[in-house]
């Protein structure tokens, strides 16, 4: 057995003593406080929050700006520490896990930091193989088939040869997402992707990692505040509001009018379309 | 290609091509070859680095001693070093110019086979093969002279050729004179440190007479206080430990500096405060001087200097820069100058070692 | 797709070690006195042999003389150009070597101080001949904590701040060697201040040699076991946490070996500059920026550039000798700015 390979078997192994019908990630109790000085008090905090994901499914959380969506996303990577609670992952705390570990679990999309050097698409993708085998080593065959796959997943096998800075946001963000399913993760996180994509690419990606998470069996957490997005696409929703968890649970349950009215402090209508998802309309002229 | 390149390089290719061979029959043991691959990569590394040395230091045993030298004899140098030095001595460089004129003086100079570029006196010394600057001197170039004994001094020449010409195993003799009589037992000794005694007692004795004369003049002239111009931005004199403070009180004057540094940087205000009666240059331009002493005239600061609001100054030459004997003419020549009077109505004394006075 | 692979690390290795062994061999060959290659391979056969007594003395001269400044010119080189590497990574600038860093004259000031002290202090002669290079290390590890810590905002590492506290460290440390330098006993002050321009012929005595050779090996081993994480390292430091990196311990690590390279550097050769800048750069445009390769191939690039330099600066001027770190700087400067340039096109 190659050393990926086997690597990737033994997690599985320990994984998959959970059985599949329990809730893969859980979010229990979170709460967060940050003070730029100890002596001052906190400017932020994020209240006790707590939510259940399951394999397959994709749950967003969605509030306005500042609202702790980002911190709680880090928080559920294991990159910060809550101030109370705890992240379990298949069981393992995730701040508790080493790095390596928690690469091979947990893959974290975000904007991209400028890239120093330039590097191939194909270069930047094989990161995502990093957490396998040992710290210095040499890519396998078994690395660069699973990058290659990674890129065909996403639909951005042409791009493989291309340098990163001179392919469009739309076509980055892809292969950012491809680095992270290459990473094999169970947990994928995604911070605010669509920033930067016009309406046609935003679709595409949250089509994509629905179809990424039923397949591969990923469990999707997805920070935004794109509203009828979330409503198509999302299994669950976590509503946020300044620190604080309004709701949580399916699109139909959290877009009622006056809930989502209060939070975006705009006055909007909630209608079931077709899909029988919550369709979020906005009255012009009523912003306050 | 020398036969020594030729086979490092194909040592090289070979261990290449074995690491190649063992890369494509191991491809499912990638993990535990490659841990052992970098251990001996660092292996074929730590190799590359001690081969040559182990090569040089094998050489290093090989002593580079000049042929049939049988007899050696130890002398302590002015610094302390115990310095092992041939019988006889055939081959002198020397690494200062102080050093070159000193050998000079005493006649000893065809046992000089090399010195440095700055060498200019005698104008023989010219022509002398040279092995580059005081400070930055070749050791290939000093080496391939194979000198029994190599000269330096400690103001000017550097530790670290000292210490590269020990490990060479070539004798290096350093003088750090501080007075005038300093200077003169320095050739006394350096002759017999060079094998003959004779011509350094006839150069001390010659020099000795000199100081003594001087002295004679000058016991009833009031010393003149006296500042000693290396330069002027920023103001450079001399401390009190130098040979050139020793040689101002030689030529009748007091050096107004009391600085335990060699080469002070001292305060216009201080020196203002302080008043020197004259100032005295080293130079070998007058000419030059008396021009700078004019512009010096005009500038803030400086004219508040009596000396240079009276035009009070002395030039001599710049031998007195050298701890050699030629320093003596020097401070006659400034002694000449300092107290008129003393030498008013006498005939020159002596023979002068040195060039023409410039006055 | 082609992923680095051992076999093209290592081909990779080879041709530059063999045009290393090509310049140190030209190296060998000018100078001051005349040799003749083939003379000098004869010789340096019989000395492998054994056959030590059978060389001529001139030969002896070159090997006892200008062999073990070409060593030391390899070793300087090699560890400046890894130690430029390793900041320039970690840092993320590209702008980022150990002089501009202030860890050169971080160095630089430990030494002095270690020379200044060393008369004063009872020694025995092992700790006394690695007294000055130990003096080194600890300034330049001292400096490099201080850039650090005036590089950080809000608790992570800010590039372009980071820079500015070097170039302030720097000339802090700068003008405390000019202090150092005017008021020590005048006799050692004109030697200081050429060994501070940077030169090759302080040649270390054998048991210090030893330790060099040694802790080169060792700090630059060191830092190569984390070329992947440094590789990850330019995506960002939040991006390589995320993907297994374990920042705080490989920027411990490369800091430490890194200073420890520059420390010996300087400690021996006094400071040298723009080889730890412009030899990363120019490997990097060559193999790209998988430190896998590029991390051996700067300690090559620096070797090969340091042994040309040294040989100039042995000619050039003959029979006087120029401070490497002057011919560096002459050479580096265009070349810099022509990088630059290149870039901004």
């Amino acid at each position: 057995m190659t050393a990926t390979a086997r690597s990737t078997s033994s997690r599985n192994t320990m994984d998959a003593t959970r059985a599949a019908t329990e809730p893969r990630l859980s979010v229990e109790q979170v709460s967060y406080a940050y003070s730029p000085n100890p002596q001052q008090a906190p400017i932020f905090t994020l209240e006790a929050t707590s939510f259940h994901a399951k394999a397959g499914e994709v749950t967003a959380i969605l509030g306005p700006n500042a609202s702790g969506k980002s911190t709680l996303l880090q928080i559920i990577s294991g990159a910060l520490h809550p101030l109370s609670g705890r992240v379990l992952l298949n069981g393992f705390v995730t701040h508790d896990l080493e790095p390596r570990a928690r690469g091979q679990r947990i893959a974290m999309v975000q904007q991209e930091s400028q890239l120093l050097f330039p590097s191939k698409a194909w270069e930047f993708v094989m990161q995502g193989r990093h957490p396998y085998g040992r710290s210095l080593r040499f890519e396998t065959d078994d690395d660069v088939l699973i990058a290659k796959n990674a890129l065909a997943q996403v639909g951005a096998e042409h791009l493989s040869d291309r340098w990163m800075d001179q392919i469009s946001g739309g076509e980055k963000q892809r292969v950012i997402l491809a680095r992270a399913l290459a990473q094999q993760p169970l947990l994928l996180l995604l911070d605010e992707p669509t920033l930067h994509l016009d309406i046609g690419a935003q679709v595409d990606l949250l089509e994509t990692l629905r179809r990424l998470a039923v397949e591969n069996r990923y469990t999707v957490v997805i920070v935004t505040h794109e509203l009828n997005l979330v409503g198509e696409y999302a299994d669950q929703v976590v509503l946020l509001q300044r620190g604080k968890c309004l709701r949580v649970g399916a699109p139909a349950s959290v877009y009622q009018r006056d809930l989502l009215e209060q939070v975006f402090q705009t006055q909007l209508t909630v209608e079931l379309g077709s899909t029988g998802r919550p369709r979020v309309s906005i009255l012009p002229g009523s912003g306050s | 290609m020398p036969h020594g390149t030729r086979g490092a390089f194909f040592i090289f290719v070979g261990f290449a091509k074995k690491h190649k061979n063992i890369c494509r029959e191991s491809c499912s043991a990638l993990k535990i070859f490659t841990s052992s691959l970098f251990l001996r990569a660092v292996v074929a590394a730590a190799l590359l680095c001690v081969a040559p040395g182990m090569a040089h230091s094998r050489a290093e045993q090989t002593p580079s001693a000049p042929p049939a030298k049988d007899s050696f004899r130890t002398v302590q140098d002015e610094t302390g070093r115990s310095v092992r030095i041939p019988v006889p001595v055939r081959r002198v460089v020397s690494l200062a110019p102080s050093m070159t004129e000193s050998i000079y003086a005493l006649g000893m100079d065809d046992l000089l086979v090399g010195d440095t570029d700055y060498c200019d006196y005698p104008a023989d010394a010219v022509k002398k093969h040279k092995v580059g600057g005081a400070i930055n001197p070749s050791l290939e170039e000093i080496a391939s002279l194979k000198p029994d004994v190599v000269l330096v001094t400690k103001g000017l020449n550097r530790l670290e050729t000292v210490q590269a010409l020990d490990r060479l195993g070539i004798a290096a003799y350093a003088t750090d004179p501080h007075t005038v009589d300093e200077i003169r037992s320095s050739v006394h000794r350096l002759a017999d440190v060079l094998g003959n005694p004779a011509a350094g007692e006839a150069l001390d004795s010659e020099l000795l007479q000199k100081e003594t004369s001087l002295h004679e003049r000058l016991q009833n002239s009031t010393p003149k206080r006296a500042l000693f111009i290396v330069w002027t931005d920023p103001l450079i004199s001399v401390g009190k430990r130098t040979f050139i403070a020793d040689a101002l009180m030689l030529a009748g004057a007091v050096s107004i500096v009391e600085s335990s540094q060699d080469w002070p940087q001292m305060s216009l205000e201080e020196m203002v405060r302080l008043q020197p009666e004259v100032l005295v240059f080293a130079s070998g331009h007058s000419e030059a001087v008396t021009r700078d002493m004019e512009a010096l005239a005009k500038r803030p600061g400086w004219n508040d200097l009596d000396a240079v609001k009276y035009r009070r100054f002395a030039v001599i030459s710049d031998a007195v820069n050298r701890p050699a004997p030629r320093l003596l003419s020097a401070v006659e020549d400034l002694a000449r100058q300092l107290h008129p009077d003393a030498f008013a109505g006498r005939t020159g004394t002596g023979k002068a070692a040195g060039p023409a006075e410039k006055n | 797709m082609r992923p680095l692979t051992l076999s093209r690390l290592l081909l990779q290795c080879v041709i530059l070690g063999a045009i290393l062994f090509c310049v140190m061999v030209l190296a060998l060959k000018f100078g001051a006195v005349h040799v003749s290659l083939y003379g000098l391979g004869r010789d340096l056969l019989r000395v492998f042999l054994g056959k030590s007594t059978e060389i001529s003395s001139e030969y002896s001269l070159i090997l006892n003389i200008r062999l073990p400044r070409i060593l030391l010119g390899v070793l300087v080189g090699a560890s400046l150009s890894v130690a430029g590497t390793s900041f320039q990574a970690l840092l993320r600038n590209p702008l980022a070597d150990p002089y501009v860093l202030g860890v050169s004259n971080g160095a630089a000031v430990g030494a002095i101080l270690a020379l200044l002290l060393e008369p004063h202090l009872a020694l025995t002669p092992e700790i006394a001949s690695v007294f000055t290079p130990l003096g080194g290390f600890l300034g330049a590890a001292i400096a490099i904590t201080a850039v650090y810590f005036l590089g950080r905002r809000e608790g992570r590492i800010d590039s372009s701040t980071l820079l500015l506290g070097g170039v302030i460290t720097a000339s802090l440390l700068s003008a405390i060697i000019i202090l150092l330098l005017t008021t020590m006993p005048s006799s050692n002050v004109r030697g200081m201040a050429y060994w501070l321009m940077g030169e090759l012929s302080a040649v270390p005595s054998r048991p210090l040699g030893w330790v060099l050779r040694l802790g080169f090996l060792a700090a630059a081993a060191v830092i190569y076991t984390t070329a992947s994480d440094l590789n990850l390292l330019l995506s960002g430091e939040k991006e390589a946490m995320h993907l297994g990196v374990d920042v705080r311990r490989v920027r411990l690590i490369v800091y430490i070996a890194a200073s420890a390279l520059t420390g010996l550097a300087v400690a021996m050769s006094g400071s040298i500059g723009y080889v730890g800048l412009l030899v990363p750069h120019v490997m990097r445009m060559i193999f790209g920026s998988d430190h896998r390769i590029l991390i051996p191939a700067s300690a090559f690039g620096g070797a090969i550039v340091l042994v040309m330099a040294d040989t100039l600066a042995r000619t050039v001027a003959a029979p006087a000798e120029l401070p490497v770190g002057a011919i560096t700087a002459i050479a580096g400067a265009p070349l810099f700015i022509y990088l630059l340039r290149r870039k901004l096109a």
